[in-house]
């Protein structure tokens, strides 16, 4: 998903250059007779009328997708709980207690069904990043101390996924990182 | 119209703010070459030099479009020379200690010091609290100066007239109000709610911190408050940038001066609240956020850019599209800044639907779209400002010499510096680390690309760095 985003971006980068350099090579050009652009206002409304479109209909196609929504009436066939802290992962197939924390030593969830992490941070903001074999960011959420994050994700691919802090929460942010499999 | 002394204060700001600018890209250049595994920092010494870096380089183009807002501003209203002196002081000591908490006391919360970061004990207790002491004075400083701007306009203008509302629904208004002092009003208010946002931010944190365990703040709260600070004067210091070109482009390439139109106002008085709300992007992936706020941010942000796209830069491409104009190293700068805000509007836009915020924040595109409109725009504004005001007002012969060879170094420098963060970003390459885990390597290439390329961005701001502050320093030593 992220390369045809970086693709998409591209191609809007090299229209809008494309633009100015067109717009400013027109003035460069141009001389005393030059009358500029003929109605202008007019072309503002279409121009402002397609963006306009262009961004409703965006909207329309990316909001269904957000996070939130995703599996939203759907019985998760596993819950794994996480608490962050600086700087670790704690996993565990049962809830937490933050004052005597543990985890499990391993985690697997099951392959094609839909399983809920629900992440809170025992010190200060983290983020539960979760990374592909391939090394694809595919998945995410933060970790903020007093609140209870809920992310539902269902894993089409068997294999081993890593965990990465996303959120700076200081000097071993970097060593930060986790993992389960999924089976 | 504008005096010595205002001239002598403008030029002692653009000098320090390009010290600082080649002091802070230095630091963004250390950063990069570390995570390129070059060099070698510990990773709290690598997270030191971030936060200053960060809050370095937002603190100097917000002041770079303050004073420059403040200079243009002497044409249509008397303005405060204290309070521009005022502030001056108070960003130096401000920047001062906030240099030496990082560098000697080794805070080091990140620009954005995210709550309960600060006040954990990884560093010294001191250092916490001058790092709080410094935001404050800069914050004293910046909102004593914010609110003196915003009270000149309104000795001369009303409320209606200062927001240009004479100007809807009526094509001939008997006063007219200035495309520059309208967007100046817009983005000094946005600066005040933000500025007041970190006030309490402050107070929050110097409460919890003298509490003893007493009292703790929420974190939630704390992040919205410290986004709609950051969020929003980010977005403002731009918008100052903005007021400039409205006032200053035409009348460089020689054309009649712009005039506040029935949708210049309307778009301009949307702008404000849409911008306001965009702040809520930055929480998509704190899932205990209420949706409806999560919503709100994806629309807000999406509308903020209409008035931005189909007025100001729809403005500008009207202003020079087949139309014969004096062109020179300032306007072009003014057009190239606002071709790298466009771009980096459309990756913070990209960023700003939720569903590719799941895969993309806190990735390297995020500093690669805030780097764009920040690198490749408002500071190309601002430089187009200081280039003009130099050129303006100090009595050195003006050359040509090298003018193509600057450009050319700044933009291939800033393609490839701002390119290695995209694809880094799309490449899931994280931010802010310090070094890369094995699985991650790919981000020491970037990286490296990145630094290597900075520095060349770094040559062409050094060259304009010679040539501006050189008649920067002759005017304000001439009598």
């Amino acid at each position: 998903m992220q390369h045809s985003i970086l693709i998409f971006f591209a191609i809007l980068t090299l229209v809008i250059v494309g633009v100015f350099v067109y717009v400013y090579l027109s003035s460069v050009n141009a001389n005393e007779e030059s009358k500029g652009m003929k109605n202008a206002l007019h072309k503002r409304g279409w121009f402002l009328l397609i963006l306009v479109v262009v961004l409703a209909m965006f909207a329309s196609i990316t909001i269904p997708k957000s996070p939130y929504f995703a599996f939203a009436n759907d019985t998760p066939a596993k819950v794994i709980h996480v608490a962050a802290g600086q700087f670790y992962f704690m996993m565990s197939y049962n809830a937490i207690d933050p004052k005597n924390p543990s985890s499990d030593p391993s985690i697997e969830v099951p392959v094609n069904q839909v399983v809920e992490f629900r992440v809170t941070s025992l010190d200060v903001n983290h983020n539960f990043g979760i990374y592909n074999d391939k090394n694809v960011l595919i998945a995410q959420t933060q970790a903020m101390p007093g609140y209870v994050n809920r992310l539902r994700y269902k894993f089409t691919t068997p294999g081993d996924y890593n965990i990465f802090c996303l959120e700076y929460c200081g000097s071993g942010h970097q060593v930060m990182r986790s993992s389960f499999t999924v089976k | 119209m504008e005096n010595i002394r205002l001239r002598k204060i403008t030029a002692i700001w653009i000098v320090a703010v390009l010290v600082l600018f080649v002091a802070a890209i230095t630091l963004g250049i250390i950063m990069r070459l570390n995570q390129a595994a070059i060099m070698k920092l510990s990773p709290a010494g690598f997270y030191e030099n971030m936060t200053v870096h960060g809050l370095t380089m937002i603190g100097i183009w917000f002041v770079a479009g303050m004073a420059a807002v403040n200079f243009i501003m002497e044409r249509y209203v008397k303005t405060s020379y204290s309070a521009n002196l005022f502030a001056f002081i108070f960003t130096v000591i401000g920047v001062i200690l906030l240099w030496v908490s990082a560098f000697v006391g080794k805070f080091h919360a990140g620009w954005t010091f995210l709550y309960p970061l600060p006040l954990r004990p990884l560093w010294d207790s001191w250092s916490i609290v001058l790092f709080l002491v410094s935001l404050s004075i800069l914050g004293v400083g910046w909102l004593v100066w914010t609110v003196s701007l915003m009270a000149a306009l309104l000795r001369k203008y009303s409320i209606s007239q200062v927001f240009a509302w004479q100007h809807i629904g009526n094509k001939n208004p008997e006063i007219e109000t200035p495309p520059f002092v309208l967007i100046s009003m817009i983005s000094l208010l946005g600066v005040l709610t933000s500025l007041i946002a970190a006030v309490v931010v402050l107070v929050l944190l110097f409460w919890e911190f003298f509490s003893n365990g007493t009292f703790s703040n929420d974190p939630l709260l704390m992040k919205n408050l410290t986004y709609y600070f950051g969020h929003t004067i980010a977005n403002e210091m731009l918008y100052l940038g903005l007021a400039v070109i409205y006032e200053l482009f035409a009348e460089i390439s020689g054309r009649p001066k712009w005039k506040t139109t029935w949708y210049v106002a309307i778009a301009w008085n949307l702008t404000l609240f849409f911008v306001l709300a965009a702040f809520l992007h930055h929480m998509y992936m704190d899932f205990a956020q209420p949706q409806s706020l999560q919503l709100i941010g994806q629309f807000a942000s999406y509308l903020a850019s209409l008035p931005s796209a189909a007025v100001t830069v729809f403005s500008i491409i009207v202003a020079v599209y087949r139309t014969k104009i004096k062109w020179s190293m300032a306007n072009l700068l003014f057009i190239i800044g606002t071709c790298g805000w466009i771009i980096g509007g459309v990756g913070a836009l990209i960023d700003a639907t939720i569903s590719n915020n799941f895969v993309l924040h806190n990735t390297l595109w995020v500093p690669a779209h805030f780097h764009t409109y920040n690198a490749m725009g408002n500071v190309l504004f601002s430089l187009g400002f200081f280039y003009w005001f130099s050129v303006q007002y100090s009595k050195s012969e003006v050359t040509n010499k090298l003018q193509s060879l600057k450009i050319a170094l700044l933009i291939l420098g800033g393609i490839g510096f701002l390119a290695a963060f995209y694809i880094a970003g799309a490449d899931s390459i994280p931010r802010r680390y310090s070094n890369y885990p094995a699985e991650l390597a790919a981000g020491k290439s970037y990286a490296l690309l990145g630094a290597v390329s900075a520095i060349i961005y770094l040559i062409a701001i050094l060259m304009f760095f010679v040539n501006i502050s050189r008649r920067c320093l002759s005017m304000l030593f001439a009598r």
